[in-house]
C-alpha cells in the first residue's frame, strides 16, 4: 500500500507540479490596466510592494477542476488554485458557498460521507491525494483538522493528545510528545498541572487550543481549520490567531472563516467563494477570486468579491 | 437574491464625503474673497478671510474625527477603505488651501495704503486666481463623480497657473528702481506662489480621485522626475 509520506524534498514530480501551479496563479498585485504602482511601470512609488509575493512560495496543495457532489448534487464546482506552503490561506464566502466542503476535500474528510463524490484532482506535495493506493488515515495524520466547535474526547487532557500518536503507533517518549504538542498549542502552562483531569473541565478557548494541540501531536504539515474561533470570545480568538502565526513557520494553515476581519488579520492569501444558482434553481459554490489577502481587502479584482468584503451584499 | 447590507455604514460614509467636499466649497468662497481683497486692496475683507479660516480648520477636524470613528467602528475595506484614505488626504488639502488664502490675505495689508500697482502683474494675479477657483470646483466635481478623466484634466489647467507664475516672476524682475514698486512686485511674487500651491492641492485631489477609482496611487506629474510622462487615460 502506498502511503502519503513526508513531503518529498526535491522529487521531479513535485517541482513540475509547482511550476504548473505557479502558471495558474493570478499575477501578484499587477494592476489590471497596466498603470500605476506595479513592476515595470515608470512612476512607481519607492518602497511600496505587496508583502511576501506568493509567487515565491511552494504549493502544498494544487487543486485542479475540483467538483464535489453530495448524493449527485453539485456542492462545489470546478475549483482551481494552489495553496501555498507555510502560509495561512483563508476561505471566505456566504453560507452555502461550499468553503467547508472544499476544505474537507483537502484531507479526504468527505470520504466519511457515503454519498459524497469528488471529481478533479487534489495534489498534496505533488502526490494525488485521491489515488486508490493512498491511505486516508495517513492523509489525516499529515493534514490535521480543527472544527468550529471544540470537540475534545471525553478523556483526560493527556489522553486527548496521546490518542493520535497511539492510534498511529508512533514511537518515542509519549510524555515528551504530549508536552511538545501542548507547548506548540500554547496550552502547556495552563495544562501542565492538570494533565490527568478531564478535558471537559477546560474553558471553550482552552478546549479549542487542546484540539489544535491534538492535531499537532501527529506532527502534521497542514492544519485545516473550519471556523475555529466562531464559538470563542475575543480573547480566546486572539490567542488562536496568535497561535496560527506561531505555527505557520512549520505548518501550512487553511482556515474557513465567516469573520472577514479575522481573514484580513491572519491570512496571507484569501479565496472568495460565492453561491451560484443554476437554471434549475440548484445552488452550488464556486471560487470567484483567489489573491493576496491585502489585495482582496484593498482592491479586489472581482465586483462580487468587492460587494461581499465591504458587506454591501449579505 | 443578494440582500443590501450595511446601509447605515454606507450612509455615514456618504455623509462624511459630502462634508469633506463641502470643505472645497468653503475654500472656493475663501479664494473668491481673497482675490477680491488682493485686487481691490481691501484690507477689511482680507482680515475677514483670516478670521473665517477657523471654519475651514474646524471642518478639517470634523472630517478627520469622522474618519477615525468609521475606521474604529466599521473596519472598512476595498473601495470603502480607499475612499476613506482619499478623504483623509482630500481634507488635508482643503486645510492647506485655506491656509494659502490666509497667507495671501496677510500680504494684502503689507503692501501699504496705495501701492504702485503694475497692471500686467495684477492682471496675471487675477487670471491665476480665477483659474485656481475653477480648479477647486473641478477637483470637487471630479471626485464626487469619480471622473478620472476630469481629474487628469486638472494638470492641463494647472499649466496655466504655472505659466502666469513664471511671467509674474519675470515682470517683477523688470519692475525698475523704485523701492516701493519693487516691494510690491516681490509681494505679488509671493502671492502668485500661494495661488500656485492652491492649484497643486487641486491636482492632489485629482490624484486621490484616480486612486479611489483604480486602486493605484500615481502622481499625475512628478516634480522630481519631470521626464516621466504620465500615462494617458486608457
Amino acid at each position: 500500500m502506498r502511503q502519503v509520506t513526508e513531503p518529498p524534498e526535491s522529487s521531479s514530480e513535485s517541482s513540475a507540479g509547482e511550476s504548473a501551479a505557479r502558471a495558474r496563479r493570478p499575477p501578484a498585485a499587477e494592476p489590471a490596466d497596466g498603470r500605476g504602482v506595479g513592476p515595470g511601470t515608470a512612476p512607481a512609488v519607492e518602497g511600496v510592494k505587496p508583502r511576501e509575493s506568493h509567487a515565491d512560495a511552494a504549493a502544498v496543495f494544487e487543486v485542479e477542476n475540483l467538483s464535489v457532489r453530495y448524493a449527485g448534487k453539485l456542492a462545489v464546482r470546478d475549483a482551481n488554485f494552489a495553496i501555498d506552503e507555510r502560509r495561512i490561506t483563508a476561505l471566505i464566502g456566504a453560507s452555502g458557498c461550499g468553503k467547508s466542503t472544499f476544505i474537507r476535500s483537502l484531507n479526504r474528510m468527505n470520504d466519511l460521507i457515503p454519498s459524497a463524490s469528488v471529481e478533479g484532482s487534489v495534489r498534496y506535495h505533488g502526490q494525488d491525494l485521491y489515488a486508490s493506493e493512498v491511505d486516508p488515515v495517513q492523509v489525516r495524520k499529515r493534514i490535521g483538522m480543527v472544527f468550529q466547535k471544540p470537540n475534545p474526547f471525553p478523556k483526560s487532557i493527556y489522553d486527548n493528545i496521546a490518542f493520535g500518536p497511539r492510534v498511529l503507533g508512533m514511537k518515542g517518549d509519549m510524555d515528551e510528545m504530549v508536552e511538545r504538542a501542548l507547548r506548540r498549542g500554547a496550552l502547556w502552562e495552563e495544562a501542565k498541572d492538570r494533565l490527568k483531569q478531564n478535558a471537559f473541565g477546560m474553558s471553550g478557548g482552552q478546549q479549542q487550543r487542546l484540539c489544535i494541540a491534538r492535531a499537532l501531536a501527529t506532527d502534521p504539515d497542514v492544519i485545516l481549520m473550519d471556523e475555529p474561533a466562531s464559538a470563542l470570545d475575543p480573547i480566546s480568538t486572539g490567542r488562536i490567531e496568535d497561535l496560527m502565526f506561531e505555527l505557520k513557520d512549520r505548518v501550512s494553515i487553511v482556515i474557513v472563516t465567516h469573520n472577514m476581519q479575522q481573514a484580513a488579520r491572519v491570512s496571507d492569501m484569501t479565496a472568495f467563494f460565492t453561491v451560484v444558482v443554476d437554471d434549475t434553481g440548484h445552488r452550488h459554490g464556486e471560487v470567484v477570486e483567489y489573491n493576496e489577502t491585502e489585495k482582496v481587502f484593498t482592491n479586489p479584482s472581482d465586483e462580487r468579491t468587492e460587494a461581499y468584503v465591504t458587506g454591501k451584499v449579505g | 437574491m443578494p440582500v443590501e447590507a450595511r446601509i447605515h455604514f454606507q450612509e455615514e460614509l456618504s455623509a462624511l464625503e459630502l462634508q469633506a467636499l463641502g470643505g472645497l466649497d468653503m475654500v472656493g468662497d475663501a479664494l473668491e474673497r481673497t482675490l477680491e481683497a488682493v485686487l481691490h486692496h481691501d484690507i477689511e475683507l482680507a482680515s475677514y478671510v483670516i478670521a473665517d479660516d477657523d471654519r475651514i480648520d474646524g471642518r478639517y477636524l470634523e472630517v478627520r474625527q469622522g474618519i477615525m470613528s468609521l475606521l474604529a467602528r466599521q473596519a472598512p475595506v476595498a473601495t470603502d477603505l480607499r475612499l476613506i484614505a482619499a478623504l483623509l488626504d482630500l481634507i488635508r488639502s482643503v486645510e492647506r488651501m485655506g491656509d494659502q488664502c490666509v497667507n495671501m490675505s496677510k500680504l494684502v495689508s503689507l503692501v501699504g495704503r496705495e501701492p504702485p500697482v503694475h497692471p500686467e502683474i495684477i492682471a496675471r494675479i487675477e487670471r491665476m486666481g480665477r483659474q485656481a477657483i475653477s480648479q477647486v470646483q473641478q477637483c470637487k466635481q471630479a471626485f464626487a463623480r469619480r471622473d478620472v478623466e476630469l481629474a487628469e484634466d486638472l494638470v492641463r489647467q494647472d499649466d496655466e497657473i504655472d505659466r502666469c507664475n513664471r511671467e509674474i516672476f519675470a515682470l517683477a524682475l523688470e519692475t525698475g528702481d523704485d523701492p516701493d514698486a519693487r516691494e510690491w512686485g516681490m509681494t505679488m511674487m509671493m502671492m502668485a506662489r500661494h495661488i500656485e500651491r492652491v492649484g497643486d492641492n487641486a491636482v492632489d485631489i485629482g490624484e486621490q480621485t484616480a486612486f479611489v477609482v483604480t486602486g493605484e496611487f500615481r502622481e499625475f506629474t512628478d516634480a522630481s522626475h519631470p521626464e516621466v510622462i504620465p500615462p494617458a487615460v486608457g
